[in-house]
Order: structure tokens, then sequence, then C-alpha cells
């Protein structure tokens, strides 16, 4: 920040025209209005909440150990430093000191405690247990078994110790729940501490204060005078909660001045001259899922021709308009285990489809369609959102697969309905798509034990790859490990991948401290939101 | 008149009601997918946690006993708990968007019923000019234009192009309250779902108007030299409005599912808003909150309607 307020300062003496519209220093005042399409729950607790509309106000209320930067990697909070203990398992944390709760108690070593410990709780109602298992003595508590956890050790008021049963390299990363008051909450038992009225009048560390919640209406947060940080410049952020083909609308009334915007709202935006129009690609990919508990999907050859058959390219380029990238393996090209070496990006290549199944045994049946022995090539593809761009996907794939001897009903269902479809295993084919956690171990997805092996696809050498990639410390090591698993996963298909997520958003251009590049996470997140002003003649 | 309301609410609204809750349970129960399905967007989970949730939401039970329970609860007044993550209690989720619906709904009601009838008295009674014809042509492009296509179209028009009206929701943080303020947050959403109900009731009120107007009493009053003005708003409209009337009680679902539409385009902090959420998540508590609402208020509307129906008309009696 200081070199970039250092060379303002300089374009400022050498070129003063430009000088007035770069202001260099941040001032105070103003509101942010923000968009949601979809109201919070009001479930504002860091440890509980399962939606992303609330955890958008979470990472503004509350602070975390560590939290992470665009890079994807984890920087200090309240949280100034950590280690590794040199076998690896224990980790510990140093608090920054006179860290305060907005109601200006000090956060102390207690509250992590509290924090992760009732993760752990066997009254636990949330769904992060399986997140913190690893450590030390976790199951034992969660049992009931016990009444301490061996693994949590607070050592001073400015310390404490996490240590694992195993080497558990994705921990780190995982430490960016928001602190809860232990004051406050620790006489509430656990089980009930769902309903309390707490997580609608919730109390962090963050920059932003809670003032208000309307369900449906809108969200007031305040700055938080006290922030261990810089800034909090805002004095207000409100999230308001609007109709999502209404958002243009709303951008030009100036009524808010951020919310994410779907690809076919992007032409109307642009239009208005002070809105600027980001997209950055999200952590996420959708991906095409053979059952492949039925013989015949259970054939590289069989996927491998759909990836050839099917036009990616074409739906990136003109469905998409461009606001996407085809995907050819389960790894977003922003995270840091990323790789395109020895990758097929298998580019639309209908003669190929053709010659992998006649490479497989099968034949062209009396309409064009492939069989062999008792099998044929006829299957239901279920997919869940109804928007344009979806169907024109569909139809394109149905189209796609007829040129290539297969023929696809397409089959679309309300969202619970196809999951239910989907968990009987009763499928033939389906289109989803995953959002994804920060680390890029795939256990949770990928391997063979996983609930959400959907494919029923098992393969050894892919568990033993992710076991190693979540048992190994050193990053770059892992990125070696990952790469020869998007290797393997890119020529197994065990799903067809389709496309990664790209999100698109829109900015009033009043407001500065804006990452103006953003990386996976957006424009703004926990780490810069306290950065965040308004020029004092446009508050 | 009172025993018959007492009767109807006892011996009627009660056994449909309970009827209708039954039914509501069944469908929604049946319907594929349950509460935790939303847990699929978790990759790290573990599987224990499904099961667990269901527990404690006590989905592990029977469906009859899970009904039950749900009756035992509401006959001491309680709608249960949302089986969203913030666990709310129903009650207090209807509590804080029926008074906004009620006034969307309302507002509609006025405007469907204020503009229907006197369009449909002077369509009658200019019945064959070009003006009826209009009138004519009008009421069923009404009818026919979806609730959410001419919200959006209202949107773009007021909100987008002249920019004079605010593009949905209702009274931002630190707004204050005036009756300028609310009516322009009010008047594109009532509109939008008024228009249906100004199309229906003007059709309506016109044919009634027009067989009422055929009776030999009204020749009769036209021969006893009455003038024109007397003869139809002091004689045949009372007659009119009677079936008309009936349209109310048949209105009330109607403009409450019409809501749920209109307050999706306009961000309406209402019920119909939540209703659909709620259908999505499959959270069965807060679906039978909102239905049973929505059927009480349709069987009061219809109370009404009957007891508007005896006023209008003397013939009627309940007794």
């Amino acid at each position: 920040m200081k070199k970039l307020v250092l060379f303002l300062l300089i374009m400022a003496l050498v070129l003063p025209a430009t000088a007035a519209i770069a202001q260099e220093e941040p001032v105070e005042g103003g509101t942010f209005h923000r968009g949601m399409v979809i109201s919070p729950r009001g479930m504002f607790n860091p440890i509980l909440y399962t939606e992303t509309y609330d955890n958008e106000v979470i990472v503004a209320v509350y602070d975390g150990l560590v939290t992470i930067n665009r890079e994807l990697q984890p920087v200090p909070q309240i949280a100034e430093s950590w280690e590794f203990s040199d076998d690896g398992l224990s980790l510990t944390f140093h608090l920054r000191e006179g860290v305060k709760f907005h109601d200006g108690v000090e956060v102390t070593a207690r509250d992590v405690e509290y924090t992760y410990k009732t993760i752990l709780h066997p009254h636990y109602t949330g769904v992060r247990y399986g997140t913190f298992a690893v450590i030390k003595g976790a199951e034992a508590y969660h049992d009931g078994e016990v009444d301490y956890v061996e693994g949590i050790e607070v050592i001073d008021d400015y310390t404490i110790r996490f240590t694992t049963e195993r080497i558990h390299a994705p921990l780190l990363a995982e430490f960016t729940y928001g602190i809860l008051p232990s004051h406050i909450l620790e006489d509430v038992p656990v089980a009930e501490l769902e309903a309390h009225e707490f997580n609608q009048n919730p109390i962090g560390a963050g920059p932003f204060r809670f003032v208000e919640f309307r369900p449906d209406r809108y969200v007031v947060l305040e700055g938080f005078d006290d922030y261990y940080q810089e800034g909090p410049y805002l004095d207000r952020m409100v999230y308001h909660v609007i109709d999502d083909e209404a958002r243009p609308v709303y951008l030009r009334q100036g009524r808010i001045d951020f919310v994410g915007i779907s690809s076919e709202q992007i032409p109307m935006v642009e239009q208005l001259d002070f809105v600027d129009v980001f997209d950055f690609e999200a952590m996420g990919y959708s991906y095409i899922c053979f059952n492949l508990r039925q013989e015949r999907f259970d054939d590289k050859r069989i996927r491998q021709a759909v990836a050839y058959g099917y036009d990616r390219q074409t739906v990136v380029d003109i469905i998409l308009d461009g606001y996407s990238k085809v995907a050819n393996a389960p790894m977003p090209t922003v995270s840091w285990a990323y790789t395109d070496e020895g990758i097929n990006e298998y580019p639309y290549n209908p003669d190929r489809s053709i010659e992998l199944m006649q490479e497989a045994g099968w034949e062209r049946g009396a309409d064009g369609v492939w069989e062999k022995d008792d099998m044929r090539m006829e299957f239901e593809f279920i997919y869940t959102e109804a928007t344009r761009a979806q169907e024109q996907m569909m139809m394109l794939f149905q189209q796609n697969m007829e040129d290539i001897g297969f023929k696809v009903h397409l089959r679309p269902m309300e969202f619970s309905a196809a999951v239910d479809r989907i968990d009987a295993r009763e499928f033939d084919a389906f289109t989803l798509g995953w959002g994804l956690g920060v680390d890029p171990d795939p256990h949770g997805i990928w391997h063979s034990t996983s609930v959400w092996n959907d494919a029923g696809w098992v393969n050894e050498r892919s568990d033993e790859l992710i076991e190693k990639g979540r048992t190994t410390v050193d990053q770059d090591e892992r990125a070696e490990i990952y790469a020869e698993w998007q290797r393997l996963m890119n020529e197994e298909l065990p799903n067809v991948f389709f496309t990664y997520t790209v999100n698109v958003a829109a900015m009033n251009e009043r407001v500065q401290g804006v990452d103006r590049d953003p990386g996976p996470q957006g424009l703004f997140w926990s780490e810069i939101l306290n950065q965040l002003w308004i020029p004092a003649e446009r508050q | 008149m009172v025993t018959y309301l007492i009767r109807r609410v006892l011996f009627q609204g009660v056994p449909v009601l309970l009827g209708f809750t039954f039914l509501v349970f069944l469908m929604i129960n049946f319907a594929p997918g349950d509460p935790v399905t939303h847990l699929r967007g978790v990759p790290d989970l573990d599987p224990r946690v499904i099961e667990d949730r269901k527990a404690q939401l006590g989905l592990d039970r029977p469906l009859i006993v899970r009904y039950f329970d749900w009756l035992v609860e509401l006959l001491q007044g309680n709608l249960g708990r949302s089986f969203d993550s913030a666990r709310r209690p129903v009650a207090n989720l209807i509590q804080e968007r029926l008074p906004v619906t009620i006034l969307l709904s309302v507002s509609s009601i006025i405007i469907g019923w204020g503009i229907g009838i006197p369009v449909g008295i002077y369509s009658a009674r200019r019945q064959y000019h070009l003006s009826d014809y209009t009138i004519t042509f009008l009421a069923f492009v009404g009818v026919s234009v979806p609730n959410f296509f001419f919200g959006m179209l209202l949107l773009y028009i007021f909100a987008l192009i002249l920019n004079v009206l605010p593009a949905g929701g209702y009274f931002g943080p630190g707004e204050e309250f005036t009756i300028l303020r609310m009516l322009s947050y009010l008047i594109m959403p009532a509109f939008t779902l008024g228009l249906a109900s100004i199309a229906s009731i003007t059709r309506y009120m016109r044919s009634s108007l027009l067989e009422v107007i055929r009776q030999d009493y009204l020749r009769t009053a036209r021969a006893k030299g009455l003038r024109e003005r007397v003869v139809i708003y002091k004689h045949a409209l009372r007659n009119a409005l009677i079936p008309i009337l009936t349209l109310m009680g048949f209105m009330v679902p109607i403009i409450f599912s019409g809501a749920v539409i209109t307050e999706q385009v306009f961000s309406w902090p209402g019920l119909g808003r939540m209703a659909i959420d709620a259908t999505h998540q499959r959270n069965y508590p807060l679906m039978m909150g909102i239905t049973l609402m929505f059927g009480v208020l349709t069987f009061l509307g219809n109370v009404v309607a009957d007891v508007a129906y005896a006023i209008a008309d003397p013939r009627i009696r309940y007794d």
C-alpha cells in the first residue's frame, strides 16, 4: 500500500491532470451497497452456517486465525504467525495481542479453543466435523468417550497448539473459521447453539460490526472503530436482497454499488459508464457423470469418445460468450496445484470418437446408434438448471452425441428430485457442478470411499495419489503429486469434465480499494474488506 | 347468521383444514428429495453428518407419527422450527412477512375491484360500441398476460427507462416511512398482481349487468319514467353485484398464488418468496406453516363472500 501511495504521489507531481482522478489517500465515511439475489437465512455463525449468503456477512463480521489471499495462500489475521513442529504433526498459532471483539472483550486463545472444540463436540449440529476429525483425540471427544480434545492445547492467552493424528496438509487452510466469543457462548449447551439468538445478533472481531438483519430485505453492518488492522474506512456496509433479473436496474439507479451478474446481463451493464464489469475464474467446475456401474460406460474409451464428440469450445465461445473455460481435469486453473503439462485437451473431433468406439468393439445398429452384445448407447441425461444457456448446451450435447451415434434423452429435473435419483444410483448420466475449497485436496469428492463418488469409480492409483497428496507437507511436492493425479484423471475421465466456473461481477467505480484484477475469490474477500473506501465527494 | 357462522367454522372449516393439512403433508413428503439434499454442496462431508442431521430434524421417524406430532404442536399454537440452517421458529418467519404480503394483496384487490367494477359497468352500458370492444379486447389481454411478464415490463419502463420508481424491494435501511414512499414501492407490484383481477372482474361485471338489465323489473323501472342513471345504479347494480361477490371467495387463493410470482419479480419481502424457497429446500415445517395459513385465509375469504352474499341478496338466508 505504501509503495502504491508513493507512486501515486510522484504521479501527482508529474501529471497534475491525472492526479485529479486518482485519489491517493483513503478517506473515511460513506456506505457501500451490495446486492445479493438470495436472502441470508440469519445463521451468522461461522461454524454453523451452510449457505454462501450467510457467509458473505460472516466474513465481514468475524476474523479467523488466518485468511486466504488471492494466491490462495494462508495469510495472518488474528494469528500473527504460526509454525509446524518438525514432525509436521503440530501446528502452533501465535495470536496478536489487543484484538477486540465488537463488545470490547479481548480475543484470546480460549476463544480459539472454544470455536474449534465446539465443531468437534458430540452435540454439534453443523457439518464441519469431518474437516477437523483428524485432530488428535477428536474422535474420542466426538463420540463422548472423553470430555477433552487431546490435540487442542492452550499454551497461554496468545498461543494455541493443534496436533493431528497424522500429517494432514490441507488443515492449515481450514483455520479460516471466524473466532467466536467464548465469554458469550460457553454456557450455551452445544445442542442449543443453532437455535440461539446470538446467530442473528453476531459478535465477532472482524472489520464490521453487525447492526441489523431484516430477512428478505437487507443486512446492515457498521465499520468497527477498534479493528486491529488498517481501516475500516467505510461507515457502513449494507447488503440488499434484490431480484436477479433486476440487477442491472439497481446498478443503473445507483442503489447498489456491487453485485454478481449473469453473463447475459453483461451487455446491459456495460452500457453504464460508471460501472465496471469484472470476470474471474472461481474455484469450481462442471462435469458430466456417467454411471460406471453400467457395463456400457465402464470403458474409458467410451468417455473419451464423448469428450471428443462434444464441442465444448463452442459452448464456451458462443453459448457462454467466452465467460468460461473448457475443463479437462478436476483442478481449477487458478489453483496452485493446476497443471496443463501432459493434459489431453480432447479438442472437438467426432471422427476420433467414432474410431474409439470401434476400437472398443462397438458397431452401429440400423438406426446409427452404437450396439455391442446386448448393450446399446441410448441413455437418459439428467440436468437441473433451466437457464437459457443451459438449455442451449443440452441441445448441442444431444445433437453432437447423435452425430457420433449416441442417442441421448434429455431429462430436465428439479435439483432435489435429481439428487434423489443420483443418490439412489438410478441414473444413466447427469451433469452438475462442484464448488471447491481453497486446498486442492480432492479426497472429499474423488477418493473411492467418498460419499460423493456418484460415478462409482474405483482406481487404486488415484486413491494412492490422493492419500499421498494430503500427507505431504511441502507445497511443491504436493503440486507434483496432484499433477500426476490430474494426468490420470484426464486419461481415465471418470467424469467427462466440462467447464470451469467463471464469475462476473459489476462494481460502481466510486468504490476504491478493490482488487481490479480479481483472483479466484472475487473482488474482495475477508483480507481487503477493511481497505475499501469511497472518495468524499461521492459518498 | 351467528349460528351459521359457528356451524360453518366448526363443522366445515376444521375438518376441511385437517384433511387439507394431511394431504399437503403427504404430498410434500412424497416429493422427491429431502431437507438435507442441499448438503450435497459440501465436498468434505462426513457421511454420518447426513444421518445425524436427519435424526436431529426428526426425519428418521414414520410419516404418520410426524404428522400427528405436528398436529399436537399446532394445537398448542406451535408451528415448529424451520429446517434451514438458522432453525428459526416458523411462526416468526411468517409473522415477519405476513404484513407486507397482506398489504400487497389487499392493494391489488382494491385495484382489481376499484377499476374492474366501474369499467365493467361502463362496458355493459356501451354494449357493442367501439369502447366496449376496446375494453373487452384489453380485458382479454389482461387475463392472458402472465404476471411476471407484466411485472418485468413495468420494471423496464418505470425503473430502467424512466427511472421514476424503485426497481423493487420495500423500504431500505434507515429510510423514513412516508405514505408517498410506500406507494412508490407498492404501486408496480400491486398493479402487476391486480391486472388479472381488473380484467376478469371487468368481464364478469359486464356480463352480470347485461343479464340484469334485461330483467322485467328494470323494464318496469324504466316504464315508470325513472332516469337511466337511477335504473342502473339503484336497481340493477345491486343485483348484478351478487355473482361478483361469490368471486371474492375464489379470488383469495388466486391472489395469493399470484403474489408468489409477483413478490419474486419485485423482491417484495413477503410470504411468496419464502414459499418458493421453502419448496425448493423441502423445508417441511415452513411449507406446512405457509400452506396452513393460505388455507385458513382461503376459507375465511369464502366465509366473507357468503356473508356478503346474504347481505346483498335478501332472498338468501342461512338460518
